[in-house]
């Protein structure tokens, strides 16, 4: 397949504002600047598809919570006595005040410190103080807030705020492959988010991080440093001679599918930088979860996978990227810990406070590109992001996807194509 | 000697100090169960004929003792009563 880039006067003029703002081949600068655009992308993205928000390994005890973003609005994740997980609006419905101060607790129900109404960690109120003031108990038909949707797919909870659309298996269509593959490499079938969050706030727009994300152009460049200091390989598989390949799962999701590579080398546990001898009991474990297919689960590896808009897996470590404003987000990182792989979970645990703790290069290095990125779409020439790369030579795989070279922008302009298609839809 | 009862997010809010040479106990005595709603000093009294739970609401030092027959009644309280007991007008702030 061959994609033209379109010149200059085949630019639409009368189409929408967004089929002005977005072409094939580029994106205009104000999509990332204009505190308008920022606001309607709250309203039809933020608040009406599902938003990744956390893990149902946070909250593993009846009565546990956790505070946690959904982009503008504070939600308290809380696990039932029947251990259902609930999303609450943290807000009192007394007088708005914000109920839960804490990141973390356990407690059956809440209590809001300004005129001590209670309510159940479902949201459902319980009492308010002096209840003659409204005619006796239970007299008012308030509770807090509730996302509307929540649903989870393998223990990764998503939350939608619109009552109403598709479901979230449908949302994550063929992403929920790159997420069955993550959970393949536990030997129990499952990953637990336990191990703490870092919080590092970003004075970007949230979109350069996303785009960023499956971006296999920058790695040589941006983290030349920690590859070179660590000896690391990965480098070298984000080249034009790599047979890894980007790919625009749809839906805004795409992938670094970097099995091809791995496949070549056909060694075990190269995904991770190491070899089956120096993690001995996760190998054990793993062949006797998996049999014959242990193998090839150890050399293929996790997966690289940009979800729609906000969670990213970057094989050892998960992202939960929340925006604030329209320069500046906060992105929450975690190391991905496998169930049963504990060997396995300290080392990735001490790989992520290498790269993205608070003095590690991987995350830092990426952090001062999209700062400076943002301050530089601030200037006023050129309007334009370039997001033409590999546009000429872009196939589609035998399952029907659209794929480029490992260093193509096509995961890009996955994700420009669905953002389109959200924000021109009605309210 | 001090003892610090770690709370589940963000450290501790209660040392509990114990004067070894008077006895006198600054805040409540025992192990704090807490969270940012309430904060209760628990301890194993021993002082009558057999042992009881001294639970002491560290906010007001308001203590309540609760024998093992209580305590057994507590565990087998039906949903119902243990969230009347959590409507804030039920006892505590009625009228």
């Amino acid at each position: 397949m061959t994609a033209v880039v379109p010149s200059e006067s085949e630019v639409q003029e009368g189409g929408s504002r967004y089929d002005r703002l977005i072409q094939p081949a580029r994106v205009h600068g104000t999509l990332y600047t204009d505190p308008s655009i920022f606001a309607e992308e709250l309203r039809k993205i933020w608040h009406k598809t599902w938003v990744f928000v956390g893990h149902e390994s946070e909250v593993p005890q009846v009565n546990d919570y956790v505070r946690k973003q959904l982009a503008d609005q504070d939600v308290v994740m809380t696990r039932d006595k029947e251990g259902e997980v609930h999303l609450l609006i943290n807000r009192c419905a007394h007088r708005g005040l914000q109920v839960c101060d804490d990141k973390a607790g356990n407690s059956s129900s809440f209590r809001c410190p300004y005129h001590g109404w209670t309510y159940r960690n479902t949201g459902e109120l319980l009492g308010y103080p002096y209840n003659k003031g409204y005619g006796g108990k239970k007299q008012l038909p308030l509770g807090m807030g509730k996302v509307a949707r929540v649903a989870s797919y393998q223990g990764f909870v998503f939350g939608s705020l619109a009552a109403e659309g598709q479901s979230l298996e449908d949302h994550l269509g063929a992403a929920k492959g790159e997420i069955d593959r993550l959970v393949g490499l536990s030997p129990e079938g499952k990953v637990s988010l336990d191990a703490g969050w870092l919080r590092h706030k970003t004075r970007s727009n949230w979109k350069f991080l996303a785009e960023n994300e499956t971006d296999g152009y920058h790695p040589q460049f941006v983290h030349g440093s920690i590859f070179g200091v660590t000896g690391s390989p990965i480098g070298e598989l984000y080249s034009d001679n790599s047979t890894a390949v980007t790919r625009n799962l749809g839906d805004g999701h795409s992938e670094n599918d970097l099995r091809p590579e791995f496949r070549g080398f056909a060694e075990p546990m190269r995904w991770f930088g190491t070899t089956p001898d120096r993690v001995p009991n996760y190998v054990a474990a793993m062949k006797e979860a998996h049999g014959e297919d242990a193998d090839r689960l150890m050399i293929e590896g996790a997966p690289h996978v940009m979800i729609f808009p906000n969670l990213f897996i970057a094989e050892i470590q998960v992202f939960n990227i929340q925006p604030v404003a329209v320069g500046e987000c906060v992105q929450y990182a975690t190391a991905v810990q496998f169930d049963g792989g504990h060997e396995l979970n300290m080392r990735m645990v001490s790989q992520s406070i290498g790269s993205v703790g608070p003095a590690g290069m991987l995350l830092a290095d990426d952090t001062e590109m999209y700062e400076r990125n943002q301050r530089g779409v601030a200037m006023a020439d050129p309007e334009w992001l370039d997001v033409r790369r590999g546009l000429h030579r872009e196939s589609v795989d035998e399952d029907g996807f659209t794929i480029g070279t490992a260093t193509d922008e096509t995961g890009m302009r996955g994700f420009w194509n669905h953002y389109k298609s959200l924000m021109e839809a009605e309210d | 000697m001090t003892e610090t009862h770690p709370a589940a997010a963000d450290g501790p809010r209660h040392d509990i100090r114990f004067d070894e040479t008077s006895g006198a106990v600054t805040i409540g005595a025992g192990k704090v169960v807490e969270s940012e709603f309430a904060s209760v000093a628990i301890k194993l009294d021993q002082d009558g004929n057999s042992v009881r739970l001294r639970v002491e609401d560290l906010r007001t030092g308001r203590v309540r003792f609760l024998d093992a027959l209580e305590l057994e009644s507590l565990v087998w309280l039906g949903e119902g009563h243990l969230t009347q007991l959590l409507d804030p007008s039920h006892e505590r702030w009625r009228g």
